[in-house]
């Protein structure tokens, strides 16, 4: 299962000169931004999921889990095994809604 | 509700060899993949495999491909495409959206195949058009047939980015240069020095800072880096491009198995999180198993295997296989996997960089792995790469890494070449045995690294077979530069000759004459008309 630690940055906030790159492309959050929320006590991947929309995208952290699990392990000096996952969910694709509302039926001989 | 025996997610070469394993032990098995095209990976891969005959060595990716969703379809196997697997629920329930609806499926077993996705960095202007993963480099060229960009950077230098350089070199792109951030080249040898010698340079402890431009790539800079991977200040160096392709490794992709309940693992030596399997495959679950890339980073040879293994154990647990019939195939795939699972690239191995000899007693080529070449004094260590004393054409063979690979020793009829029963030792050469000359050693080498020489074919000329995958393929008489394996040029060269047949799977050999004394150390040609798909420095 999965586990959480939760420890807390050694060091106050200070702004990097790259804090204004562009981390989650599909949600537009700043390495800045993701840095700030760690301060603001989020302590693992989902909960900078949760509290700035990394990762909750179009491709569902498919790009950016790697990068933010990468700055979650800098800021709070963890190994990057221990700055958790994005839960799999359903959907795991993208699927238009009104896909995913119709149900069974005819099933096109599969 | 309709129900299955089994259901396997993805028809990569996983999915589809557990699919036939299972169907041909008698199961009731679909199958269903995203895509629209069956294969998975492999229907990008062009060039010809590693492994032995049993893992269809010297085979291009996309035929093994082909062969695998033939042996499904024959096997009664029954392949959805366009259907993506939205969710795994309770009781092995899995939810299916093709064809405008989201259909419901039940299952005794399922197989998670769903492969792995493109690991990405972050740098100042990334997301700018023009930068863009290999793997999605490799669809636009190998599927779309379109090409990604003209000067291409490479960020990787393990084996996706080696061998998609290579593709776009063929693809009539220029690779300006590979970086990486770590000391040694990360992928085999030999596909590093079939790049180094078409003049493509390697910047080793380098990483890309910047890609620089105003609505798409005009250029990339990159830097040194220190021993903690962070760019030097000061060392920072433009390069002109308009591409630039990210190849820094694969994650597996396990959201399915995460979402189904399985217990995940995180192990850098898979790639990241994994559902927790048993030996077999199988996961926390009962009757979920879960093979190929999805259960670890590895190689298609081995997703294969990993694949019929699951399905074998899920045909024992479900009575279509007896006891001692499961033992035998587990046995006998697990055999065929651990042959792919060693040598000094093994999954055991990865990231080690206190490997200084072969396992024969060779040193390692320092060269090759700073540089992506092997340099003249060190090739001379290893006695298949000397040419020898006799007359007439020698296989010169310049295979310095154990990988495991060993189709020059099938391809010799002569019994010249041979690898041994453990095939990732070196490939040996049988001075005794007399070369016909006839190239199949060389177009069979999936590394490119067999030529062909002959010291002194008279009139004070060298003669050098050498492989060649570019067009136009120059016509005999061309004249042109030949170049080292770093790819300086070193003198004028002619080709007298150009080898094809159908045994030769597209591979041609240029026989290229060059002054005496040059063969040893002449490996490429680059015409003088400049119309070919490489750069030369
Ligand atoms: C450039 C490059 C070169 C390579 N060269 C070699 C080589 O020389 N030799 C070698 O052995 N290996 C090589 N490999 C590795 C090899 O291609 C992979 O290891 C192998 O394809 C993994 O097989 P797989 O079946 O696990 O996954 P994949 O081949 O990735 O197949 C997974 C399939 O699952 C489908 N899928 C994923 N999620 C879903 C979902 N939710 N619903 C439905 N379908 C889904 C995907 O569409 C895909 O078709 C190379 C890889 C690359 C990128
Ligand atoms: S050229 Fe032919 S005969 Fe000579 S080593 Fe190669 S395969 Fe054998
Ligand atoms: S020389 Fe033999 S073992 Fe080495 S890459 Fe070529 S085919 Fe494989």
């Amino acid at each position: 299962m999965q586990r959480t630690i939760r420890t807390r940055p050694t060091l106050p906030f200070s702004p990097e000169g790259d804090d204004g790159l562009i981390v989650c492309r599909c949600e537009e959050i700043t390495k800045g931004e993701i840095r700030r929320a760690v301060y603001d006590g989020m302590r693992s991947m989902n909960e900078v999921k949760r509290y700035l929309r990394a990762g909750m995208g179009l491709c569902q952290g498919q790009t950016c889990q790697r990068l933010v699990q990468g700055i979650l392990s800098r800021e709070l000096g963890l190994p990057l095994g221990e700055t958790g996952r994005i839960r799999g969910r359903v959907p795991a694709r993208p699927v238009i809604l009104e896909d995913f509302g119709m149900s069974d039926g005819d099933s096109e001989g599969v | 509700m309709l129900r299955y025996e089994m259901i396997v997610i993805g028809a990569g070469p996983a999915g589809l060899s557990a699919a036939t394993e299972a169907a041909r032990s008698g199961m009731q098995v679909v199958v269903f993949d995203e895509n629209a095209r069956p294969g998975g990976q492999l229907f990008k891969q062009i060039h010809k495999f590693f492994g032995s005959r049993e893992h269809q060595a010297r085979t291009r990716g996309f035929r093994i491909g082909e062969n695998l969703l033939k042996e499904a379809e024959e096997a009664g196997v029954k392949v959805v495409l366009n259907a993506a697997a939205l969710g795994i629920y309770k009781n092995k329930e899995i939810a299916v959206s093709f064809g405008g609806a989201t259909r419901g499926y039940r299952a005794d077993c399922i197989v998670i195949a769903t492969g792995a996705s493109e690991n990405m960095m972050s740098f100042k202007g990334w997301t700018l058009p023009g930068v863009m993963g290999a793997g999605a480099a490799q669809t636009l060229m190998n599927i779309q047939g379109v090409r990604p960009g003209g000067r291409i950077l490479m960020v990787g230098s393990g084996n996706v980015g080696l061998v998609v350089s290579f593709q776009l070199l063929q693809a009539g792109c220029q690779v300006e240069a590979i970086v990486d951030a770590a000391p040694r080249v990360g992928g085999y040898g030999v596909h590093a020095s079939k790049l180094s010698r078409t003049g493509v340079p390697f910047y080793m402890s380098h990483t890309v800072v910047e890609a620089k431009g105003s609505d798409r790539v005009e250029s990339a800079v990159i830097a040194a880096v220190d021993e903690r991977f962070r760019p030097v200040a000061g060392t920072e160096r433009e390069i002109g491009a308009d591409t630039v392709c990210i190849a820094v490794g694969l994650s597996p992709m396990g959201q399915l198995a995460d979402n189904a309940g399985c217990e995940m693992s995180y192990l850098p030596a898979k790639g990241g999180y994994v559902p927790t399997v048993s030996e077999f495959g199988e996961t926390s679950i009962p009757g979920i198993y879960c093979a190929g890339d999805a259960a670890g980073i590895e190689e298609a040879s081995s997703a294969m295997i990993q694949g019929k293994i699951c399905a074998a154990a899920a045909c024992n647990s479900f009575g279509y296989i007896n006891d001692e019939e499961f033992r035998e195939r587990a046995e006998a795939y697990g055999l065929s996997l651990s042959k792919l699972r060693a040598g000094m690239f093994a999954p055991q191995n990865k990231g080690r960089t206190d490997i200084s000899h072969t396992a024969e007693g060779y040193p390692l080529s320092g060269s090759l792995l700073q540089r992506g070449y092997i340099s003249q004094d060190e090739i001379e260590a290893f006695p298949a790469a000397r040419p020898g004393s006799g007359k007439g054409l020698r296989p010169v063979i310049e295979c310095t890494q154990n990988i495991p690979c060993d189709p020059c020793q099938d391809a010799c009829a002569q019994g010249c070449i041979s690898v041994g029963g453990d095939i990732t030792g070196l490939p040996t050469v049988d001075g005794d045995r007399k070369c016909t000359g006839c190239c199949m050693c060389v177009a069979a080498c999936s590394g490119q690294a067999i030529f062909l020489v002959d010291e002194d074919c008279g009139n004070g000329s060298g003669l050098i077979g050498l492989p060649y995958e570019f067009l136009p393929l120059p016509e005999p008489g061309a004249l042109g530069l030949a170049l080292d394996r770093s790819g300086n040029a070193l003198c004028g060269a002619e080709v007298v000759e150009v080898r094809k047949s159908a045994a030769m799977d597209r591979t041609a050999v240029l026989m290229m004459k060059v002054p005496a004394g040059m063969a040893c150390a002449a490996r490429f040609f680059r015409p003088a008309d400049g119309r070919q798909a490489c750069r030369g420095r």
